[in-house]
């Protein structure tokens, strides 16, 4: 084989390569579930004002996993880790929680940070921590997307001591929520992160943050700033 | 009348002298222009040791870029088929000599700066430093001030006065970077790990995990501020008490 032909051969077989490769990441990509963005319902009393609302359940039979809570049913998670909210705009959110709690392993986290007025209401109490032991899950914002600017919003979510399970959502049934209120301000556009600072995800050594913890979709998310 | 080979070998010095003008160039400029802006001591130490090392690297790289043009251009082989034997490189007991001798002195000059500069970064030059403990896990960074009640997300730090940090994780091994002051080490469970620097400039810095920890490992960054110690203290006042 002459040169030009060897050439010609290594050419088309990097391409052939290539092409192959790009085409099974375009498949997987393409196969990956991703929940449906929940957006950020502006008021329509108030401007640069909207409102969203999250759950934490303590097991995915509420149904954003698919039936019967998908492949990890008994995997604590959030309702939704697809958030999109306006850009410079004060962002109301409520999160029902439905899950029990304990220790958190930083006392950082039991204290409300970030929000507007450094506080939370707790069924309709206004707080700025958590009682040492009472923590359920935490919701915890944050980044620098690339551009300096940055969001900090950490609030922990309370135990939920019910003891009876009157909710039934999807295939699973809950103890009446814990409805937690903040709000916090954003700044332009960009994606941030939000994950649960409590151990909450089974063991990883033992330490609480595995299953749940590690995988998109469960005790994480992303809230998008448009 | 000059012979061919003291004309190709003119040309290799030349070709060396200019590579390593260049390159000497390119390390006082590159540096500086791609590295984060020193903000302590130990960055300025670390940026001058970058440079200077580049400076003593320049003539050797040089040297192997000029040869290798040399050969190129003077002792390509031309013909058809295969080239006959070459002749036989005869040793030049001068040109040996002064190439060891440039490399011993290059080798032992870097060795001897390099652990002075280790040296300098690891000791710790005052006896009443500003302890912060650092806390990293999954995927958020905490500092506390020891002696006060502050715990925050965000990292301060009062300008001119030394800082030893006490690095530990509560899961995993992270990565604990501030960029601008040339501080990078390890944040391991059930370990602390002690690193001291002194800032010298105020401004923001960026305080980022270097170690890939998990599933958010890139959002695993915060803000530090220098400022000056009159602000240092306002900010520590007007922390809110945790619980």
């Amino acid at each position: 084989m002459d040169r030009s032909k060897s050439l010609g051969v290594a050419l088309v077989s990097v391409l052939l390569g290539g092409g192959a490769l790009a085409l099974g990441g375009f498949v997987l990509a393409s196969n990956t579930p991703h929940q449906k963005a929940l957006q950020c319902i502006e008021s329509s009393t108030h401007s640069h004002t909207c409102s969203v609302t999250l759950s934490t359940f303590p097991d995915s039979l509420e149904g954003v996993h698919g039936a019967n809570g998908g492949p990890h049913p008994d995997w604590v998670t959030y309702s939704n880790d697809n958030v999109v909210v306006p850009a410079n705009t004060t962002v109301n959110m409520t999160i029902d929680q439905y899950d029990t709690g304990g220790n958190v392993n930083n006392p950082f986290f039991d204290s409300v940070v970030g929000t507007n007025g450094g506080t939370a209401a707790v069924n309709g109490k206004v707080v700025t921590h958590v009682a040492l032991g009472d923590t359920g899950h935490t919701f915890t914002l944050r980044g620098i997307p690339g551009n300096g600017k940055t969001l900090f919003v950490s609030v922990p979510l309370p135990y939920n001591f019910g003891t009876k399970f009157p909710v039934r959502l999807g295939t699973g049934t809950y103890p009446k929520p814990v409805v937690v209120k903040f709000s916090f301000t954003t700044g332009g556009p960009a994606v941030y992160e939000f994950n649960c600072e409590f151990p909450c995800g089974g063991s990883r050594e033992g330490n609480g943050f595995g299953e749940a913890m590690q995988a998109f979709g469960y005790m994480s998310g992303t809230i998008t700033v448009k | 009348m000059e012979t061919s080979a003291k004309k190709s070998l003119r040309s290799f010095y030349w070709t060396w002298v200019i590579l390593t003008a260049v390159g000497v160039g390119l390390s006082l400029w590159l540096p500086r222009r791609y590295m984060p802006a020193a903000m302590s001591n130990d960055a300025h130490l670390t940026m001058t040791t970058m440079i200077l090392f580049s400076i003593c690297a320049a003539p050797v790289a040089s040297g192997v870029y000029a040869g290798a043009l040399h050969v190129l251009r003077h002792h390509r082989y031309r013909g058809d088929g295969v080239p006959p034997p070459a002749p036989q490189i005869r040793e030049s007991t001068k040109l040996l000599t002064s190439w060891i001798t440039a490399s011993a002195i290059l080798t032992v000059f870097v060795l001897v700066w390099g652990l002075g500069a280790l040296a300098a970064e690891n000791g710790s030059s005052s006896s009443n430093p500003l302890v912060v403990n650092v806390t990293g896990q999954q995927w958020v960074w905490t500092f506390s001030y020891p002696g006060t009640h502050v715990v925050s997300d965000e990292l301060y730090l009062p300008e001119n006065r030394e800082v030893e940090f006490r690095v530990t994780s509560l899961d995993v091994t992270h990565g604990f970077w501030l960029v601008n002051m040339g501080v990078q080490v390890d944040a391991n469970p059930d370990v602390i790990t002690t690193i001291h620097t002194t800032p010298d400039k105020l401004g923001v810095f960026e305080v980022r995990c270097e170690q890939f920890c998990g599933l958010n490992h890139a959002f695993m960054d915060a803000v530090g501020y220098v400022v000056t110690p009159q602000k240092f203290s306002s900010w520590l006042s007007a922390q809110p008490a945790r619980a």
